[in-house]
């Protein structure tokens, strides 16, 4: 075995990129490069990142960003996975709404945004509709093959065992359905908190977005803060899509896509 | 999710009995066990002269819910007073006077122009940074978490970070767009690359042919399926980024458009604004598809023949 495959070399490895593209951010920002207003220090953004977490403010943030993001995933994954059930099990209803949501699909969810801001003004309302509104339309579609995808073997012996309703639902639809809605569920839980920052940063909702913006525009002096909270930003999403990660290898430990963990279900 | 091309075996079963379920004279076990693929080839070429037309009125027929939908919304709002869901008609009547004739389109080019060097760039660089994190696969190893960590960040919320040392305009929104519509391309490309069957590899290396020949007429075909899945993805996600730009810091486009039309409270210009985008949207995904089909007609070709067989 080469050195270079052992396993402390390549953690060593990644250590050491990481401290060069810490000590090159330093490097940048005590330069100048980028102009002495415009990019604060690595180390007083760590230093403020660490009074900002003694602080009330950051945690408040981070609390308003999670509720609109929690609250918007519950409504939109609900909806979806009950439609997306509903029209999967039928084809007529399946064949007729399909290209009304494929088209919803390819909108761009922010088109929607200046609309929920009229309507709601900049508040939790508005931020949990523009999540729920942009995880629905995928996962649904998730769910609807899902639910199609069930194996026409498994299927025609529920139908010879004459398992129906309730029974037939959570014993072969659901269990055949699971990764596709796992899958489409850890993409929703990730699109979803880009959504809600991005509601904050327009809207004007409060949470890190805002946080984020506003701190901006407080001028150099503030700048390491927006850092701080990019940074607290991106450990929320390495955070949401670890968790979910977790959950679907945890929960999905049974089905063959995780079992021989070749590949996920799309 | 389930319908992007992918390479991946188990993901390419479950997308067969999906895809099948809409063609029940192919997919029947019982009739693709007891006929061999001869057979079913002769048997359908015998009703393809028909074929063209019913596909056709088949499609039209789908589209009935669609076309309830939007006849619903026009009788609804037909004497709507809510200032927030104006008529369909004055929406219809005021996009034609604004984005046909009026000089709205201005605002079209601009947003298109930042779009097509954003999308090009990320493009672009996502497939070569992609190819040579494959091809240098211990430093793509090392560099993986910072790789993730700028993955995971919410791109959105660099923006502001970005203005700072940018300042506003063309550049500064053509970054973002990069930033964010970079990584679907990047990663997809790593991992078609990476999924290249080693025997293919040792086929190319006994025949004696050099690296480059090798990338691009083994690598590069092989994991072009999930290349163009990544590239449908940077699409969307460019145009979504195109607009946040604009709707945040910008003078021009559509998203400057809305965003006056909303602070003027012209709902009605703005539900027009909204309306384009969503065209842009499916239009550009909609030109994409058909790319697509030139360019991976070779696999999609295999395929079908795959299911069929």
């Amino acid at each position: 075995m080469k050195v270079v495959d052992r396993r402390w070399f390549k953690i060593a490895a990644r250590l050491l990129v990481i401290a060069a593209v810490l000590g090159l951010w330093q490097y940048v920002a005590v330069s100048g490069v980028l102009g002495d207003d415009a990019f604060p220090t690595m180390t007083g953004t760590l230093a403020q990142l660490g009074r900002e977490l003694g602080g009330r403010d950051l945690w408040q943030a981070i609390w308003d960003t999670v509720r609109g993001w929690g609250v918007g995933l519950l409504i939109g994954c609900s909806a979806a996975i009950v439609v997306g059930t509903l029209l999967g099990l039928n084809r007529f209803a399946y064949l007729s709404v399909i290209p009304v949501i494929e088209f919803l699909k390819t909108v761009p969810v922010i088109a929607i945004l200046p609309l929920a801001i009229v309507v709601w003004g900049a508040s939790l309302e508005m931020k949990v509709f523009l999540v729920a509104f942009g995880v629905f339309w995928p996962l649904t579609i998730q769910v609807i093959y899902g639910v199609r995808a069930v194996d026409p073997v498994v299927r025609d012996t529920a139908t010879t065992l004459r398992l129906r309703g309730l029974r037939r639902f959570t014993g072969v639809t659901l269990p055949s359905a699971a990764p596709f809605i796992a899958t489409g569920l850890r993409v929703a839980a990730a699109v979803g908190l880009i959504l809600a920052v991005i509601a904050e940063l327009i809207g004007g909702a409060p949470g890190l977005g805002l946080s984020i913006l506003t701190s901006v525009n407080a001028g150099p002096s503030r700048l390491p803060a927006t850092y701080a909270f990019i940074l607290v930003t991106g450990i929320a999403g390495v955070l949401v899509t670890s968790l979910f990660s977790y959950l679907e290898r945890r929960l999905l430990h049974w089905h063959e896509s995780q079992r021989n963990n070749a590949s996920r279900a799309a | 999710m389930a319908k992007t091309p992918s390479t991946a075996p188990p993901a390419g079963t479950d997308e067969g009995r999906t895809r099948s379920l809409d063609v029940p004279s192919t997919a029947d076990p019982v009739v693709a066990a007891a006929t061999t693929p001869s057979q079913q080839f002769s048997a359908r070429s015998g009703r393809r002269a028909f074929a063209p037309v019913r596909k056709a009125l088949t499609s039209i027929w789908r589209l009935w819910f669609f076309a309830l939908v939007l006849v619903l919304w026009w009788v609804l709002s037909a004497s709507s007073t809510n200032t927030f869901f104006p008529p369909l008609k004055d929406i219809l009547t005021q996009l034609w006077d604004l984005w046909v004739l009026g000089d709205a389109r201005s605002q079209l080019w601009s947003s298109l122009e930042h779009f097509a060097i954003g999308y090009t760039l990320a493009g672009v660089l996502g497939v070569v940074a992609g190819a040579l994190l494959w091809k240098f696969a211990r430093v793509g190893e090392a560099v993986s978490p910072v790789l993730y960590f700028v993955y995971v960040i919410p791109t959105a919320a660099l923006l502001p970070a970005i203005m700072a040392i940018m300042g506003i305009g063309a550049s500064m929104q053509i970054t973002i767009i990069v930033l964010a519509a970079i990584w679907p391309t990047l990663l997809n490309t790593l991992d078609g690359m990476r999924a290249t069957d080693p025997t293919k590899l040792d086929t190319a290396k006994a025949l004696h042919m050099s690296g480059t020949r090798t990338v691009w007429t083994v690598v590069l075909p092989g994991a072009m399926p999930q290349i163009m899945a990544g590239l449908r993805h940077s699409l969307q996600i460019s145009v979504i980024m195109m607009v946040v730009s604009e709707l945040v810091a910008s003078q021009s486009g559509i998203g400057f458009f809305i965003l006056e039309a909303q602070q003027r409270f012209a709902i009605t210009d703005m539900w027009t604004g909204i309306i384009v985008l969503a065209l842009i949207g499916s239009v550009l995904t909609f030109l994409f598809i058909l790319v697509e089909r030139v360019v991976l007609a070779w696999y999609l070709g295999a395929r079908a023949v795959e299911q069929k067989g």
